[in-house]
């Protein structure tokens, strides 16, 4: 039976981490251009997941619209995140901190906002893929899991395509390695910024929908990006290859924890290893230690 | 009238958390948002000892203190020495946060996430107003101290206060044991005056809001985290908001602050100041 | 002018990697007691990276700093400064939103052993060493002319006088040996000979060594004595301002031409 289950644990494990890997992709991309810890990312996972709610349940949409849906409102959150709470920051180049406080800021409201109109209800999507089951190597794991691994694999492998190839992508990935030297060469900051966020929110409505229907809706459903952070930090702050490692890595990781140790532990365990990894790698697993210059 | 005293002593006990905050975050300039956990290990050790060993109060209190000054060495030994980044830094803490939580969420002897009812009534108003004036007036003199001018050097300039014989890892960390011991004493005080806790009254939120009561009042000022943390408090309860609006507000209130006043209501002056002679107001007037 | 003493600082064979990069390839020279040596070089020698590693606040690659024959390389910054070396820093470090008495009082505080409890107390003892500090801030002010704006906050004094309060925080931490890096950088010729003046008082008034990075040349070949080339984070030439001046290697790499630079620039 021991090999079974270990199969079993780490296929539940890369189903978890695929969806961590599509949370710290959005995240990870806005800390790569702005270089902050955008703690609102959560919130608009959880936006994402209400308004795919929404389209699912009030409008009885098809999976596809729903998702499509729910990328476009998250991403359109996003962006309005981004003008209200962010760009006057920026442009007056304040301290990351501040954008990260900011950022809580955000967090806070839009959680808070829901729970105080929505309400503290846990909805559940509608079932789009009944419960179906398909069995690999002896082990079991339903056609939802494979399929948001499928489709996170394929969605962050597009935005890497349209990273190194597109002219916005390598307008963004300038605006990564110097901000202020693109906007002298001519690139409109705003435009671009705002483009980094809509992709970001994007990301965030598919999260935000498997999230939903793998678990379920309720307002403080975003706190569980925690682990997007955690998963982000792994692979490199800033590194979209990364944020997919480092998503899969922690969802195996923290599957074997709880089968293998103590579910209890799951959580105390993630932390503990997002500690150790911003004092001893803060550059993550694959990053390269870089001394400050005064 | 008894409502509005326990509204005062719940303002004044989130004072004495916010003022320890304030020497972290306003003096010493590192942000953290994980200090709410040091107000639960403050207020789960001085509960337990209370509750199941029959302690006396003003013990358990100092032993809830003393745990949260220890527990706050676990996060910040590895992270104050590894210098991280600032922004790093606050992830962690935030993080090791959350992890205290869990951990006092499966304890036994917490009662996990249900809670721990029943504790005794010990706080009273003139309690918590002396502990409000002792950690004012220890606060103060820290500041005026060796150790204040050190954390103030740090938060202006970590390279030249180095250069200044500031010894970096020590004083941060000083500052970060100050902070949680102050911390440690408000849960405490709060075990005592609920009678009841439960793990969810110590999480991030609670953390947001202690930072934002000192970015708020102003960073580099005791007075100005204080009147913020009191009208925070004080208002939404006398107006009777429901905790959800309250926290909508206490959001939208720090994406303000930081987008149009990040110095805070005060900025790096104190209360006491506008009362002295204008002697010499920013150093503008005269050569 | 006394003669100079043996060396009080003593580097050997330093070097300094950055990533792929050597800002400074075994670079040796000595800094002899009651000296003021000058570093010169084009921009991007390594002199302010020196500066760093002699200070402790980065590590150096490889190579050796004797401070009074101790070994100075991998000690932390504050050791360094009890020590007895204290710099100021190019682009002027001061504790901006603090007064001019906070800045020099915090090096003062720093070298006192004394109490916490003691301190958080506010016993008679504590109040006493913070007046007789507050005493001695005062006298560093007025040593450096800035004793009517003990009250003022750093950062809006005029930049010459941030320049003189940089050094008057250095001097409170009563260094042997003093590192000024491009002190009269952002002044014109007037006020570099008034500091070309206050260096010299400095020197005598608190018997301190003295090692400067600077470009203004006038001031460099006025005061300094001995002067260290660099180039490329290594040793050009050294030696009295008339022979770094006819040295043709430092002619070809830095004076261009046998024309002397004027001209201030940060690097």
């Amino acid at each position: 039976m021991w090999p079974g289950l270990f199969l079993q644990t780490l296929i539940t494990g890369l189903s978890i981490g695929g969806i961590y890997a599509l949370m710290a992709v959005g995240y990870s991309l806005v800390f790569s251009v702005l270089n902050f810890s955008n703690f609102a990312h959560g919130a608009v996972i959880m936006l994402g997941a209400y308004v795919g709610l929404a389209l699912a349940s009030k409008l009885s949409l098809s999976f596809g619209i729903v998702l499509a849906g729910s990328i476009a409102g998250a991403g359109l959150i996003a962006v309005l995140n981004e003008k209200l709470a962010y760009s006057s920051l920026r442009r007056r180049k304040a301290p990351s901190l501040y954008l990260m406080i900011s950022a809580m800021g955000c967090a806070v409201f839009l959680e808070n906002l829901v729970y105080a109109t929505i309400g503290s209800r846990f909805y559940a999507f509608p079932e789009f893929f009944g419960r179906q089951v398909i069995s690999i190597g002896g082990s079991s794991v339903s056609l939802l899991d494979v399929g948001a691994f499928l489709f996170a694999l394929v969605a962050i492998l597009g935005l890497h395509l349209f990273i190194k190839r597109t002219r916005t992508g390598i307008a963004i990935r300038a605006g990564v390695s110097d901000m202020t030297m693109c906007s002298l060469m001519g690139v409109d900051l705003d435009r671009l910024i705002a483009i980094v966020f809509l992709l970001a929110g994007g990301f965030a409505g598919v999260a935000g929908v498997f999230l939903g229907i793998k678990y379920l809706v309720y307002p403080t459903m975003g706190w569980v990006t925690n682990k997007a952070y955690i998963a982000a930090v792994i692979g490199g702050l800033g590194s979209l290859p990364g944020a997919l490692a480092g998503g899969l890595i922690l969802g195996v990781v923290e599957t074997f924890v709880s089968s293998y140790i103590s579910s209890v532990m799951r959580d105390v365990f993630s932390f503990s290893l997002l500690i150790a990894f911003l004092v001893w790698r803060p550059n993550g697993l694959w990053g390269t230690d870089s001394e400050e210059k005064v | 009238m008894d409502y509005i005293l326990s509204i005062i002593i719940l303002a004044c006990i989130n004072m004495i958390a916010v003022l320890g905050l304030s020497i972290f975050t306003g003096f010493t300039g590192l942000f953290s948002l994980g200090h709410a956990a040091f107000v639960g290990v403050g207020a789960y050790t001085s509960a337990i000892l209370t509750y199941y060993y029959y302690v006396p109060f003003p013990l358990a209190l100092a032993a809830g203190a003393a745990a949260a000054g220890l527990v706050s060495l676990i996060i910040g030994i590895p992270t104050l020495r590894a210098k991280l980044r600032s922004d790093y830094f606050a992830i962690a803490i935030l993080g090791f946060g959350e992890a205290l939580r869990v951990v006092l969420e499966n304890l036994e002897i917490t009662n996990g996430a249900r809670g721990l009812p029943g504790i005794d009534n010990f706080t009273t108003f003139p309690i918590v107003l002396a502990c409000l004036a002792l950690g004012v007036f220890f606060a103060r003199n820290f500041l005026r101290s060796r150790w204040g001018a050190a954390c103030i050097a740090i938060r202006e300039d970590p390279i030249a206060a180095e250069m200044a014989g500031v010894r970096l890892f020590r004083t941060r960390l000083l500052s970060l044991v100050v902070s949680a011991v102050y911390c440690g004493l408000s849960g405490g005080l709060l075990a005592h005056f609920l009678s009841f806790i439960q793990p969810v009254m110590f999480t991030l939120v609670q953390s947001t809001q202690l930072l934002a009561a000192v970015i708020a009042g102003g960073m580099g000022s005791l007075s100005g985290p204080l009147i913020a943390s009191f009208v925070f408090i004080g208002l939404p309860e006398a107006l009777r908001v429901a905790q959800m609006w309250r926290l909508v507000a206490y959001g939208l209130l720090l994406v303000l602050i930081m987008v149009y006043r990040p110095q805070g209501l005060m900025g790096y002056s104190e209360l006491s100041s506008f009362f002295k002679r204008k002697s010499n107001p920013g150093g503008r007037v005269q050569p | 002018m006394k003669t100079p003493g043996k060396a009080l600082l003593s580097v050997k064979g330093l070097t300094k990697d950055f990533g792929g990069i050597r800002a400074v390839d075994s670079f040796s020279f000595d800094v002899h007691e009651g000296s003021i040596t000058g570093i010169i070089g084009p921009n991007g020698a390594g002199k302010t990276t020196v500066f760093n590693l002699v200070t402790g606040i980065y590590r150096p690659t490889a190579g050796s700093i004797f401070f009074e024959g101790e070994e100075m390389a991998g000690l932390r910054p504050d050791k360094i400064v009890r020590k007895g070396i204290a710099r100021t820093f190019q682009n002027i470090r001061l504790f901006n939103r603090r007064t001019c008495l906070d800045n020099v009082l915090t090096p003062l505080l720093q070298r006192e052993r004394c109490s916490f409890t003691g301190a958080l107390f506010g016993t008679p003892g504590a109040r006493r060493l913070e007046r007789e500090l507050h005493g001695r801030a005062i006298e560093l002010l007025s040593a450096l002319g800035l004793g009517k704006y003990a009250s003022w906050q750093a950062n809006t004094l005029p930049y010459g006088l941030q320049r003189k309060l940089e050094i008057a925080r250095a001097l409170a931490t009563e260094p042997k040996l003093l590192l000024l890096d491009e002190p009269a950088a952002g002044m014109n010729p007037e006020e570099t000979r008034a500091l070309a003046d206050l260096v010299a008082e400095v020197r005598w008034k608190f018997n301190v060594t003295m090692l400067l990075i600077e470009h203004h040349m006038d001031l460099v070949m006025k005061i300094c004595t001995p002067i260290v080339v660099m180039n490329f984070g290594a040793l050009l030439a050294a030696g009295t301002p008339d022979e770094v001046r006819e040295n043709p290697e430092v002619v070809a790499a830095y004076l261009g031409k046998g024309k002397k630079t004027n001209e201030c620039t940060s690097g």
